[in-house]
């Protein structure tokens, strides 16, 4: 089958004919990027910076090396076929140059990285197949990002190194056969779009629905981990309630993704475009959510779910071990409060597992169902030791402070109301950020018990799973203890 | 049978003495039981003793602070707020079936619930402090029955009639721009503290609130008490009131203010209870007979019994609070039937 050139291979070409002319060759390559098909907005964003970084050094190598090859790959003995494929697609009619040792890329089978420290998960092209690059050639990083984009996804499937679709089973029941590549995502569900961008496949959104973006700092957060950010916000078009058929028809998209406690599925399987429901209460729920993503979107989305679910577990077992052999009477009953003081998390929802997690006991874990509207006085008779208040919806640790009727409470005269925590994703959603929402109040809870540190650990989360170095700033006021 | 020449009769009036008497105690009752009821165990004694203890600091030593706290800060302002609205929602229940000469209204029909809902859901939409949502519902009560009002004065025949044509028509505008408002919040927000707040809920009651709604009722109760045998007069009809002296333009207008300010007090502090206003008054016919002289007081009397005993269920029965508008109408309706089916009586 001929291959279409793209946006990747057309850019090597004139690199190789105008090797002086490289600012002006970025130029005309982010002009390509921007005014192809929009497939081609897949592009993954490290792709597009890397030359700035790497392109003085990628001269002196190829003049080193001579025009042999772009750059050297060393590969387990079954992979050849299907790079020489991948290579010849995003380089036209151009051989890989396979060495045994020193090369530019090693192409190997993953290992189970358990360190959980600061660098980028390696892309996985094919299942349990990764590649790693050995030296700063800018070639070799873009035939990184080739292999795992929707386009190189394209060459595996073509080759049948990849199959062409995938049937999975949605966490409303339904089993969905979905084509891949996956190129156009509409999501509609805040903690959906953020494991979405959990599992790397944020370049494949069309549209999308954010939780914690509305507010100011969010907002700011969301531009610095994504520059598209303002034009993929679907807030006004698409929700849990609502959904724009018109709108969603323009974009074109070939999956919908959303909660299964949606107003509109009837209405949007008239279009005949395959939806995928999320319902993630549990800790276990949210780990299946974040694993069929990663499967939604093919091998590399895959590893980073699986990287992800690791590091949770990693987590959960890490303070299991230290709060296990604390004593009943120990343990802090903690309230989780919504967007009213009065209005507190049932025993179903993800909060309870949270506070479970971190080594408390829930005081309102007797619930069913969503938020409660209680009353005060049903709250003393919890008695609670911590209460925590959610970071949205105008929740303050002042309303209840500063109300002298909750002074009655020894939570509240001990000083211990806290608000949990966010970027942008409040740590207290079934979402990807809140396996942090369990290490802060694990802190909170047992300051003299636990060793995971809430600094620490946020800055390998978001950088491993946003691509987002955050800053020492947004870590202080993220993880403040006052 | 006029009631003089009921009370002629021995056993008529030994029965009068005893269905008083328990009209009486009724809410007492209640209010008492209110104040030992609740999700926190408090003894029967140590409540007494909560209550005197502003008196005598002495008497509370031996008990906790919450328990103290709890009777004093949450439980009784709540009882006395019960009390007071369903007073309020019997007393101008009754007085609007009498200037109407209607069975089926309440004070809701000149659209002071559906005003307040909107007050309430607009300041919760932008505002958020609870002082706020009081004073935004108060004023809004106000202000729908003013539009009704005057936009009746724009029709010269049968007021009386266009006044609830304008009531339904101004409480329909205000329930959709309550809708609106529903539908433009935050589904996640603010969309279910104003569906709450619709549903009725005594919990946020304070005694700085309760001050409040306490001065406008029991002023505006007290003159309902003290008009309530011209509402005999009024309900006969309008000639018969000019033949008996009484102005019944300005009576129905007095009336109608008066009643206006202490249902929107009421709902400004609640939130929409509907229901209690229209049936509490024939629950009080069944009764004591449709004499206004007596069926007032027995109607308040049985507003306040029945808010209380709603308001009792509502904060017990489950962890989580029971909205007001749900029970009224669960437990009332029950109630209502027994009693009709026992008794026949003309309103």
């Amino acid at each position: 089958m001929p291959l279409s050139p793209n946006p990747f291979c057309m850019k090597g070409i004139k690199m190789k004919q105008r090797l002086t002319q490289l600012t002006l060759l970025l130029l005309v390559t982010i002009l390509i990027l921007t005014g192809c098909t929009p497939a081609n907005q897949a592009t993954p964003t490290d792709a597009i910076e890397a030359p700035e970084t790497t392109l003085p050094e990628e001269e002196l190598t190829e003049e080193a090396t001579g025009p042999a090859g772009r750059f050297t790959i060393q590969a387990d003995a079954d992979l050849p076929p299907a790079l020489t494929v991948l290579y010849a697609a995003c380089f036209p009619d151009e051989l890989p140059v396979f060495v045994d040792a020193e090369a530019d890329l090693l192409v190997t089978t993953a290992t189970q990285d358990d360190a959980f420290s600061l660098s980028y998960l390696p892309a996985t092209f094919l299942p349990d197949t990764v590649l790693i690059p050995q030296s700063d050639s800018f070639d070799a990083a873009y035939f990184i990002a080739f292999a795992v984009s929707p386009a190189g996804q394209q060459v595996l499937i073509d080759i049948g190194a990849l199959p062409p679709t995938v049937t999975l089973t949605d966490q409303a029941g339904n089993t969905v056969e979905i084509d891949q590549p996956v190129r156009r995502v509409i999501s509609t569900y805040g903690p959906a779009t953020a494991i979405v961008y959990s599992v790397d496949a944020e370049s494949r959104l069309a549209s999308a629905s954010y939780l914690g973006a509305r507010d100011e700092l969010g907002a700011a957060a969301m531009e610095r981990i994504d520059p598209r950010f303002q034009d993929l916000i679907g807030d006004d078009n698409f929700s849990q309630d609502d959904f724009n058929l018109e709108e969603a028809a323009n974009l074109d998209p070939d999956l919908i993704i959303t909660s299964a406690r949606t107003a509109w599925l009837d209405t949007v399987g008239e279009l005949e475009i395959p939806f995928f429901l999320y319902d993630a209460e549990t800790p276990e729920r949210l780990k299946e959510a974040v694993l069929l993503t990663g499967q939604l979107f093919g091998p590399n989305s895959t590893a980073q779910a699986e990287a992800w679910v690791n590091y949770y577990d990693w987590v959960y077992a890490s303070i299991l071990e230290q709060t296990q052999d604390l004593p009943e009477e120990e343990r802090p009953r903690v309230l989780f409060t919504g967007t009213a003081p009065t209005r507190v998390a049932s025993g179903d929802m993800y909060q309870t597992s949270l506070i479970e997690i971190a080594g408390g006991i829930s005081a309102s874990a007797e619930l069913t169902g969503y938020w409660n509207d209680v009353n005060l006085e049903q709250i003393a008779a919890w008695d609670p030791d911590v209460i925590i208040v959610p970071p949205y919806g105008g929740a303050t640790v002042g309303a209840i402070t500063e109300n002298p009727d909750w002074q009655i409470l020894d939570a509240v005269q001990a000083g211990r109301v806290y608000q949990m925590p966010k970027l942008v994703v409040p740590w207290d959603t079934p979402a990807p950020d809140s396996v942090l929402g369990i290490i802060w109040l694990t802190q909170r809870l047992f300051p003299d018990v636990v060793t995971l540190d809430c600094a620490e650990q946020a800055q390998y989360f978001y950088y491993t799973y946003y691509d987002y170095p955050i800053s020492a700033d947004e870590i202080d006021t993220i993880c403040a203890v006052d | 049978m006029t009631p003089s020449a009921l009370s002629t009769d021995p056993t008529q009036s030994f029965k009068r003495t005893i269905t008083g008497v328990t009209l009486v105690a009724l809410p007492v009752v209640l209010f008492m039981l209110a104040l030992m009821l609740g999700r926190y165990p408090i003894g029967p004694v140590d409540v007494g003793k909560a209550l005197l203890s502003p008196l005598f600091p002495d008497l509370a030593a031996d008990i906790p602070d919450v328990a103290r706290q709890l009777v004093l800060r949450i439980r009784l302002p709540r009882a006395l707020a019960a009390l007071l609205i369903g007073a309020s929602f019997g007393g101008t229940g009754t007085a609007f079936q009498a200037i109407f000469k209607n069975p089926l209204v309440d004070s809701n029909i000149l659209g002071v619930t559906s005003g307040a809902g909107f007050g309430a859901a607009l300041a919760l939409l932008l505002l958020r402090d609870t002082w706020q949502v009081q004073l935004f519902a108060f004023a809004f009560g106000l202000l729908a029955v003013f539009l009704a009002f005057f936009g009746s004065r724009l029709y010269k025949s049968t007021p009386l009639l266009i006044l609830t044509l304008m009531g339904i028509l101004i409480g329909s505008l205000f329930g959709s721009l309550t809708a609106m408002l529903k539908y433009l919040a935050d589904p996640l927000d603010t969309l279910p503290a104003i569906t709450f707040w619709l549903l009725g809920s005594l919990t946020a009651i304070t005694w700085q609130k309760l001050s409040a709604l306490a001065i406008i009722t029991i002023v505006g109760l007290v003159f309902l008490w003290l008009v309530r045998w011209r509402l005999n007069i009024l309900s006969l009809g309008d000639d018969e009131a000019k033949a008996l002296g009484v102005n019944p333009a300005r009576m129905k207008l007095w009336i109608i203010i008066c009643s206006t300010l202490i249902t929107s007090a009421a709902v400004s502090v609640s939130g929409v209870i509907g229901w209690v206003g229209l049936v509490i008054p024939h629950a009080g016919r069944i009764l004591v007979g449709p004499d206004h002289k007596r069926l007032m007081p027995a109607s308040i009397a049985l507003g306040a019994a029945f808010m209380i005993l709603i308001d009792n269920i509502a904060r017990t029965l489950l962890p989580g609070e029971v909205p007001l508008g749900v029970l009224t109408g669960l437990i009332g309706v029950p109630i209502l039937i027994l009693l009709l089916r026992r008794n026949r009586t003309g309103w």
